[in-house]
């Protein structure tokens, strides 16, 4: 199986080998990894990608998945656009 | 000074990363940096990436100066996006007008070549903006943004190719002094030896520097900002709205990112609040009529560390042989790293600051009320 054709994260286009490099590089806590790839930043909110390199960097650093700190959640849940902010009074 | 000497750095945000990379490029690397949560966890990651030499304090305004040098060498020696898209402040009001004919004045004449723009001109740097109440714009073409988490990332992993040691999720929680000189910290995993401190910790620093009988009066002040979905390049310059404190910049990877002010007293959690969002958009799709149909992607909060003056506290603290600190950046903290990170490490190493006015920002100041005026606060 090719790590370059297997996709991670839908969202930003990353994908294992993007993973497998980055985990090479030193980098190897969740935190870390989401900066260096946009795991997690897309519009999923992370929902997909993150448990899935979790897992990845699990099985490379020997850590349990549940040692591994996953990144907090930010709103909102799925995009909203900003028409729905927008007060009659000001706008 | 021994062989031995080890510098221990509290805080792994850019402020400490940026002083081991300065110690390391002195040629030292016997550092240990201590960071609670993980590298870039606090402000470093959360905030807006200006970066701007246009204040209204001469130390602001000559150590930025120094600082946006430092960013354009740090950026072309290690491939970190950094450019100099400008700073646009838009105008809306008279009594604006004048205040800043007066802030522009004084940039003139310490270098910074900020200047008016008529709604026109404006337009020229954001095409598709609505001009309708601006009266004017204040630009300086020398302001620009950095991408944060490739500044930070990189930092990390070119201090651990040199042989720093990174001990994160460990917090200090003491300094351990004996006869008015350091000997290390106390942290949730023991007792770590270092010869020299360097406590670059936010707020963070208050209660650790307590822990030898110094308190600094610093303030932890919320704030908001969100991220939209991503777009091609649409305008370079970050835009404030200065009668809201309120701005708008398009980060790296496409996202525009704004931040707006909502009431906030010193020393409040975070929390997400549904008024920061009703304050965003009303304030942007004025201006940007076309942002109404954009999405919001993420909306996170962070600290602003704020000191009496709005100005850092960074240098030694003379009380403490071996004791320095880097903090209270007042929520410009990202953008004067460089130049703090360079300052620290020629105080740790020579005994004095780089550039010498960094010496006005010196804990003594707040203790002798040697306030430093600003007018301005922002971004």
């Amino acid at each position: 199986m090719d790590a370059r054709r297997v996709i991670v994260c839908r969202c930003e286009d990353v994908t294992l080998a993007d993973v497998l490099e980055a985990i090479e590089e030193g980098y190897r806590d969740l935190e870390s990894l989401k900066r260096r790839l946009r795991i997690g930043m897309g519009a999923c909110q992370g929902s997909h990608c993150l448990p899935i390199v979790a897992r990845i960097l699990a099985r490379k650093t020997g850590k349990g998945f549940d040692e591994l700190y996953i990144p907090g959640n930010r709103p909102p849940l799925s995009p909203i656009e900003f028409k729905y902010f927008l007060k009659e009074s000001e706008g | 000074m021994r062989a031995s000497l080890v510098v221990g750095v509290v805080g792994g945000g850019v402020a400490g990363l940026f002083t081991a990379y300065y110690l390391v490029r002195e040629g030292f690397c016997d550092i240990v940096v201590f960071e609670k949560r993980y590298v870039g966890s606090g402000g470093s990651y959360r905030c807006a990436t200006g970066i701007r030499a246009s204040f209204t304090s001469r130390e602001h305004i000559l150590l930025m100066k120094h600082s946006i040098e430092l960013w354009r060498e740090f950026s072309i020696e290690h491939n970190v996006a950094y450019e100099r898209g400008g700073y646009i402040w838009l105008l809306t009001r008279e009594s604006d007008l004048e205040a800043f004919k007066g802030y522009v004045g004084f940039q003139n004449s310490l270098g910074v070549p900020t200047r008016f723009l008529d709604p026109e001109e404006v337009r020229d740097y954001v095409p598709s903006i609505n001009t309708d109440n601006i009266l004017a714009g204040v630009y300086d073409p020398l302001a620009g943004k950095a991408c944060c988490f490739e500044t930070v990332l990189t930092l990390y992993k070119y201090l651990r190719e040199h042989g720093v040691k990174f001990y994160t999720s460990t917090c200090v929680e003491k300094i351990v002094v004996e006869n008015n000189c350091v000997k290390g910290v106390v942290t949730n995993r023991g007792f770590y030896e270092a010869d020299k401190v360097l406590v670059a910790a936010g707020y963070g620093s208050r209660e650790i520097l307590k822990t030898t009988g110094i308190d600094l009066p610093l303030e932890n002040l919320p704030r908001h900002a969100l991220v939209t979905e991503r777009y091609r390049e649409h305008f370079k310059p970050l835009l404030i709205d200065w009668s809201s404190s309120s701005y708008i910049v398009q980060v790296k990877d496409g996202n525009f990112l704004i931040g707006a002010e909502v009431p906030e007293n010193p020393g409040n959690p975070l929390s997400n609040r549904i008024d920061f969002l009703y304050q965003a958009a009303n304030t942007w799709t004025r201006y940007l009529p076309w942002l109404a149909n954009v999405h919001i992607l993420r909306y996170w909060t962070g600290y602003y560390v704020m000191t009496p003056d709005h100005h850092p506290v960074i240098g030694p603290i003379d009380e403490v042989n071996g004791l320095y600190v880097a903090t209270g950046f007042s929520g410009h903290g990202f953008m004067i790293a460089p130049v703090t990170g360079l300052n620290m490490a020629y105080w740790i190493l020579h005994d004095k600051p780089y550039d010498s006015i960094a010496s006005n920002l010196s804990y003594r100041r707040l203790v002798e009320g040697r306030l430093i005026k600003e007018v301005a606060v922002f971004g």
